[in-house]
């Protein structure tokens, strides 16, 4: 399960709470949503959730967030990778631009985890085929479209087969055809026990996917 | 995807790309490249311009005829301004062979590297560095710093366009384009700072820092001459230099410089 217990969380050098006391629960298998306005804190709530903040970028965590019982703040960048992955709602930057091709991109991650060659290649087909994104796999990372930029940074995610997924606004830049493609594999990673979080402006996504939805409000 | 495995074989699957393979080894190139760009900068002269015209030859031979003009385009104002002010000014005072020498070494530094990035992908530099033991963060820096250009550039021209929709004047006499060019640092630097810091919480989710070796896909087979050779070039390039510091210690003249007559 993946908890937040009354979590809130400041950036480093910023006294204003980015994110007030938060409480929400992710089991496996379930699709959690969250909905808000612009700087209503739903970027800094996938952090947090993530454990990124403030395991990778410092600032002040109050309360709790577990991962199946482990609180983030015990956990390495390398162990959170594997236990919940993060995805962010720019696609360019998350893609390394150290690869050739979309297939050495989405092996990335399991590279550095030091696994064998025959299970990175496994996993990297199973993420790409899982998005249907076998017909980029030979394409060159640098010259996709935003919209298959975010695909291939999602599969870079998924071939890390973490048990839960946060996705940030996942198909904000994405046109319909590619929403669904997400939406469907998001269904399928479920039906698989993967706990998903996700935000999105996107009502419509939302209320196909998620068992449950928590309004941010008004912001600031 | 296909692995390469330890013998050089391909394992099952599509095949991966794999520029290089069976021809020179990218860090052989690099070996080259570096040894040569080298051996041109510490002697200077004669040594420079045959570094230098075997590069063009190279470049030439390989088709890369409109990057290597492009390149030396983009030396020609560096070009000019060595001549004019060793040539010209007083404080420069080497004169014409001064200046040639200088760009002859200038040559000999720049046309190498340009021609060893015409013909080999930095993704494939880097992945054959990782395969040979460099550890990942220093790929990672290495990679950074060779996207930096060509990213920056794209990053500037989408500020250009960007500001350019609001009503900048971007364009016309070089004064106007001098008072441009204020409005686009400031986007353009946070800009690429937010970017630095979106890449290396990218890099966190994808276990970046885990400990251990990261498994390599690629290896680019080679002969064993190949490895000869890179231990060769890089004796010559000790050796050379070595030689030319030494070279005025022992009270040897220094060799010939370029003359234009």
């Amino acid at each position: 399960m993946l908890v937040l217990d009354r979590a809130a969380y400041r950036y480093p050098g910023s006294s204003r709470w980015a994110l007030p006391p938060t409480s929400l629960e992710v089991a496996p298998g379930r699709v959690v949503g969250v909905r808000g306005p612009n700087e209503s804190g739903k970027t800094t709530l996938c952090l947090v959730a993530s454990g990124l903040a403030p395991v990778a970028i410092g600032g002040e965590l109050q309360g709790r967030v577990l991962i199946d019982g482990r609180p983030t703040l015990e956990l390495r960048t390398d162990e959170l990778a594997q236990c919940c992955g993060l995805l962010f709602d720019h696609p360019a930057a998350q893609l390394t631009g150290l690869h050739r091709t979309v297939e050495e991109e989405v092996a990335f991650g399991p590279c550095n985890l030091g696994l064998s060659p025959e299970a990175v290649v496994e996993r990297t087909a199973e993420a790409l085929r899982l998005l249907g994104l076998e017909d980029l796999a030979g394409r060159d990372p640098g010259h996709l479209s935003g919209g298959e930029a975010q695909l291939v940074a999602l599969a870079g995610l998924l071939a890390l087969r973490p048990p839960y997924l946060v996705l940030d606004e996942p198909v904000s830049r994405l046109d319909r055809d590619r929403s669904d493609r997400v939406a469907t594999a998001v269904e399928r990673l479920a039906a698989a026990g993967v706990g998903v979080l996700v935000t999105e402006h996107d009502e419509g996504f939302l209320a196909r996917l998620c068992d449950a939805i928590l309004d941010l409000g008004e912001g600031r | 995807m296909g692995v390469i495995r330890e013998d050089g074989g391909v394992a099952a699957g599509p095949a991966l790309r794999l520029a290089g393979a069976g021809g020179i080894a990218p860090v052989t190139r690099l070996a080259l490249a570096v040894s040569g760009g080298g051996l041109g900068l510490a002697w200077g002269g004669w040594v420079a311009i045959a570094v230098a015209a075997g590069g063009a030859a190279l470049a030439l031979a390989l088709g890369g005829a409109r990057r290597l003009a492009l390149a030396g385009l983009g030396l020609l104002p560096v070009v000019l301004s060595s001549l004019a002010l060793n040539a010209f000014l007083p404080a420069g005072g080497g004169g014409v062979a001064t200046a040639l020498d200088a760009l002859a070494r200038l040559l000999a530094v720049t046309l190498p590297m340009t021609l060893l990035f015409a013909v080999t992908p930095a993704a494939d530099l880097l992945a054959d560095l990782e395969a040979r033991g460099l550890d990942r963060r220093a790929v990672f820096v290495l990679g950074a710093a060779l996207a930096a250009v060509p990213g920056t550039r794209e990053r500037a021209a989408g500020v250009i366009e960007a500001q350019r929709a609001r009503g900048l004047d971007t364009e016309g006499s070089w004064p106007r384009r001098v008072r441009g060019l204020l409005p686009l640092v400031g986007p353009l630097v946070i800009g690429s700072l937010i970017e630095v810091e979106e890449r290396a919480l990218a890099l966190e989710v994808r276990a970046f820092a885990a400990p251990g070796r990261r498994t390599v896909l690629r290896r680019f087979p080679e002969g064993r001459w190949q490895r000869a050779a890179r231990w060769a070039l890089v004796g010559l390039l000790v050796g050379g230099v070595a030689a030319r510091v030494a070279l005025p210690l022992a009270g040897l003249p220094a060799p010939a410089r370029v003359r234009p007559w």
